[in-house]
């Protein structure tokens, strides 16, 4: 077999239309690659200089009411991920900017997306664009008439008079092709690495390995494809054609379908009623703003009775700042269960549209690829839920302050100092692991490796009966 | 009547050839599949605006309800007052809508990268929070929304390629093309004649589609310039194809030679053109922070606020010239407290002056993409085909622009009326509600 092998490489180096096009192709990859890393160095840059400029804004109040602080509130701007420069996944649509603040939890805006007129469908030219969507089909291209060919010039019949087995010759045939894949995949990777040698580390390493492998298993069933088509039928332009349909149904048609059904199989509900549903529980619990509300006036009595004096003015603390957060706890209730049924709905569709993989590996590679990445939805509701618990926090010391920082009740002008002020920590991204996200993308492993072993009893069983001639 | 023949010959050769009346099949299945998803996009955002009127109309009888009981607000919050200018024209509940055109059947394009509807208020800008998309799975949003022009851009080449392939290349490997070329006048007019056999059987499909889609949402009765704009766009777009795979077809021999060829082009002319240009525009103009507007919704309003009086009133002289002899101007007991209300004209021309420079930003990344537009004929056509269905970035801007021109009636309204001392009566409000939600 590695004979067969290394005759087809043979035959494919001799030609010269195929190393043209290899050429430009390895251009294109190593330049989208360059870009990419290019676009996340700048986003990067520009990251830092925003959250160094909000944070200067934050460091330099220099006195200031600690709840007046909450309402100026701060802002997070979603950093690059180092990985994202070869697959940008929901990053343009998913919004830049997310403002924390008091009594709300706000939502992501200003996305790359919302910024100019329709540019591509299919993303900017990075690495997964053309490892997805255009190596796939030169590795149809390439395998449509490997065994078919062979048949035609009456060199497989030559072959099998010499001894070699048809599916030996079949399946050399489609590691030929394969390795080729490989052997470009392995070159965007090592590309990637040259670009960003200061940033490999063991986690960057290990995503890059995941990667590596999801587009290998991907490239397996494609080219094993094409080669059992290529031995099944006669004709190596009917080949061509049914790979190319199934490419085009697998790669544009299907994910577009199934995602809008699955997004209608679990809906999410419109911003106004999501909006709504939330003002309508919010406005059942504690009013920090508004001393009257009946919650609050319970809340007094509590604290009174807790510090065994009869008013808020013999209380040693400042009554407001505890009715602030209490208002904030009963508002990250609502939150979590809104923004938390929100996220089940993300999640059941993530689900449903992983199980799609059993008709459509594509779907599969494209998931493990963002995923592989973290540039999926999974980490963007990670990076939103980080923000929320930095929010959280961010108020809560604010009305630890208002309250215990040695004000009385209703001295809104209180200010806190600056010293203050620089204690509350920035808010620091931990991006996920992947050994904590791992599990999620099981599913599209499984669906590839599965397909994998389809497409490997096809060659098998498939071609058997081969006809040689 | 030879071209007649070789259409005859061609619609034999089509309907015997099960690949490629299958292909057929799944074009128009896939067109019929986004027709129905632009039309529910256009009923789903045509019944929230409803239900938002609605909503709108029950807050505004809610607040009528305080002037008939002789209320100045709702009764735990003792602090609003209704028959001042400033309360009444904060709950005039005025929402601007993006009313989707019945032509969005044809092309969602940007329609779900933006919000729909506005509270619009005189604290409000056409750049907040509540502006952005409605609540959507990012990676469909990322993949997009198969609609009728996603088929027509995407698909239709394809189909076409399908179509086309092996003709002439067939001939030509099974050795009759010479037979042919003595049978035919010309062998470019015979190749012509068979691709203008599928052009013609395209323009059918195409138009038999453009129809089916006017009857899921009123086109006809409400929007028959876009629709005779889709259809002179998509048979442009047709002959785009045709003329390039005709090129190609008529240079080449082989079916391997002339398919890798057209599968060549339209992997250029759909991903690798469109995604390079995006990457570089990416690169030249990095995606915008907004911290201008940041700065000016947070640092530069805190500065307005602790500017010295005199100064805000100057500012508020010279943007309200009718205030300077107003009978509260003359009355100091009621002067500082008019300034205080009236801070939201002066945030509004700060929030104003950041706006402009996002939109010189926007306008030119634009620039970018438009200046590639002669060799990213995908990307032109898809913006055109957004412009004809109101989904382009365009119209959300002019929705963005008349969403600032009624805040900017709301602030002077509500400025005016405080510093002539006007007290709000039930007339007087529902005045408000009318005046503030027609675009001036």
């Amino acid at each position: 077999m590695w004979q067969i092998i290394k005759n087809e490489w043979k035959f494919l180096l001799r030609n010269r239309a195929l190393i043209g096009i290899s050429l430009v192709f390895i251009l294109i990859l190593a330049a989208s690659v360059y870009l990419g890393s290019l676009q996340s160095k700048n986003q990067t840059q520009q990251y830092e200089s925003a959250k160094d400029h909000v944070r200067k804004q934050w460091e330099s109040i220099d006195a200031m009411n600690p709840h007046s602080a909450a309402h100026y509130g701060t802002y997070v701007f979603k950093p690059s991920n180092l990985l994202s420069s070869l697959d940008d996944g929901v990053n343009s649509v998913t919004g830049n900017v997310l403002r924390v603040e008091g009594h709300v939890q706000n939502e992501m805006v200003h996305s790359e997306a919302s910024q100019m007129q329709t540019v591509s469908k299919f993303g900017k030219l990075k690495g997964s664009l053309i490892l997805q969507y255009i190596l796939p089909l030169l590795l149809v291209f390439l395998a449509f008439h490997s065994v078919s060919s062979e048949k035609q010039s009456g060199r497989l019949k030559l072959l099998v008079l010499q001894g070699a087995q048809p599916s030996s010759i079949v399946w050399a045939k489609t590691i030929s092709v394969w390795l080729y894949g490989i052997g470009l995949l392995t070159l965007t990777v090592l590309v990637y690495a040259l670009f960003n040698p200061q940033n490999i580390s063991a986690e960057v390493l290990s995503r890059t390995i995941s990667f590596y492998l999801s587009y290998a298993l991907f490239y397996f069933i494609v080219s094993g494809l094409t080669v059992f088509f290529s031995a099944r039928w006669q004709n190596s332009t009917i080949a061509l054609t049914s790979m190319l349909g199934i490419w085009i149904l697998w790669s544009i048609f299907l994910p577009n379908i199934i995602l809008t059904s699955v997004e209608k199989l679990h809906e999410l509900p419109s911003r106004n009623a999501f909006q709504a549903a939330m003002k309508e529980d919010r406005s059942k619990g504690i009013d920090g703003h508004n001393p009257s509300d009946e919650r609050a006036k319970g809340l007094k009595q509590q604290v009174l009775q807790e510090y065994g004096v009869d008013s808020l003015s013999q209380l040693p603390i400042n009554f407001d700042g505890i009715r602030m957060q209490a208002d904030e706890e009963y508002g990250n209730k609502v939150w979590d269960k809104h923004f938390g049924n929100v996220r089940e709905v993300y999640a059941r569709q993530k689900q449903s549209y992983q199980f799609a993989g059993i008709i459509n590996p594509f779907i599969s590679l494209q998931n493990a690829s963002m995923g592989f990445t973290a540039s999926d939805n999974l980490h963007h509701q990670e990076f939103l839920l980080q923000v929320e618990n930095y929010r959280r926090s961010f108020i809560k010391q604010l009305n630890d302050k208002h309250a215990y920082g040695g004000s009385k009740t209703g001295d809104w002008g209180w200010k806190a100092d600056n010293a203050f002020f620089k204690s509350v920590p920035d808010y620091e991204y931990q991006p996920a692991s992947l050994a904590s996200v791992f599990p999620y993308y099981l599913t599209d492993l499984l669906f590839l490796s599965g397909w994998t072993l389809l497409v490997s009893l096809l060659l098998i069983l498939g071609t058997k009966k081969m006809r040689v001639i | 009547m030879r071209e007649l023949n070789i259409f005859v010959y061609e619609w034999k050769h089509f309907s015997r050839n099960p690949f490629k009346v299958v292909a057929l099949l799944l074009f128009v299945l896939a067109s019929v599949y986004g027709l129905h998803n632009g039309a529910n996009l256009y009923n789903e955002q045509t019944s929230e605006i409803d239900k938002i009127n609605q909503q709108a109309t029950e807050g505004r009888q809610q607040y009528l309800a305080y002037y008939d009981e002789g209320k100045k607000g709702p009764d735990n919050r003792p602090w609003i007052d209704l028959s001042t200018p400033f309360w009444a024209v904060w709950y005039s509940e005025i929402y601007h809508f993006k009313t989707p055109s019945p032509a969005l059947v044809y092309s969602v394009g940007q329609a779900e990268q933006y919000g729909f509807y506005k509270r619009v208020s005189f604290r409000a800008s056409p750049y907040d929070a509540d502006m952005t998309k409605e609540i959507a799975n990012p990676e469909r949003l990322q993949t997009g929304t198969l609609d009728f022009t996603f088929a027509l851009l995407f698909l239709l080449p394809l189909l076409l390629l399908i179509l086309l392939y092996n003709l002439k290349s067939a001939e030509a490997e099974q050795g009759f093309l010479q037979l042919i070329e003595v049978q035919v006048a010309s062998k470019n007019t015979w190749l012509l004649s068979r691709i203008a056999f599928y052009v013609v059987l395209l323009f059918i499909v195409i138009i038999a589609l453009l129809v089916y889609g006017a009857i899921l949402t009123p086109v006809f009765s409400s929007a028959f310039t876009a629709f005779s704009q889709m259809l002179l766009y998509s048979v442009l777009y047709l002959f785009l194809w045709s003329t390039i795979f005709y090129f190609i077809l008529r240079s080449g021999t082989s079916i391997m030679g002339n398919t890798l060829k057209m599968a060549g082009v339209w992997l250029l002319l759909s991903f690798i053109v469109p995604g390079t240009v995006h990457q570089w525009i990416s690169l030249v103009k990095p995606v915008n922070l907004m911290t201008d507007f940041i700065d000016v919704k947070r640092d530069q309003r805190q500065e307005l606020f602790q500017q010295p009086d005199s100064i805000t009133k100057s500012q508020l002289n010279t943007l309200f010239p009718e205030i300077v002899d107003s009978p509260v101007a003359n009355d100091d007991s009621k002067s500082n407290f008019a300034m205080n209300r009236s801070f939201a004209a002066l945030e509004n021309e700060l929030t104003k002056k950041s706006i402009a420079s996002i939109e010189a930003d926007n306008n030119e990344k634009n620039g970018l993409v438009k200046s590639t537009f002669w060799f990213n004929p995908v990307v032109f056509f898809q913006n055109h085909f957004n412009s004809i269905a109101e989904s382009h970035y365009d119209d959300y801007q002019d929705y963005r622009r008349e969403i600032q021109k009624l805040i900017d009636t709301q602030v002077s309204t509500m400025v005016l009326d405080v510093w002539h001392d006007v007290k709000v009566d039930k007339e007087k409000y529902m005045e408000y509600s009318n005046k503030l939600s027609r675009l001036p």
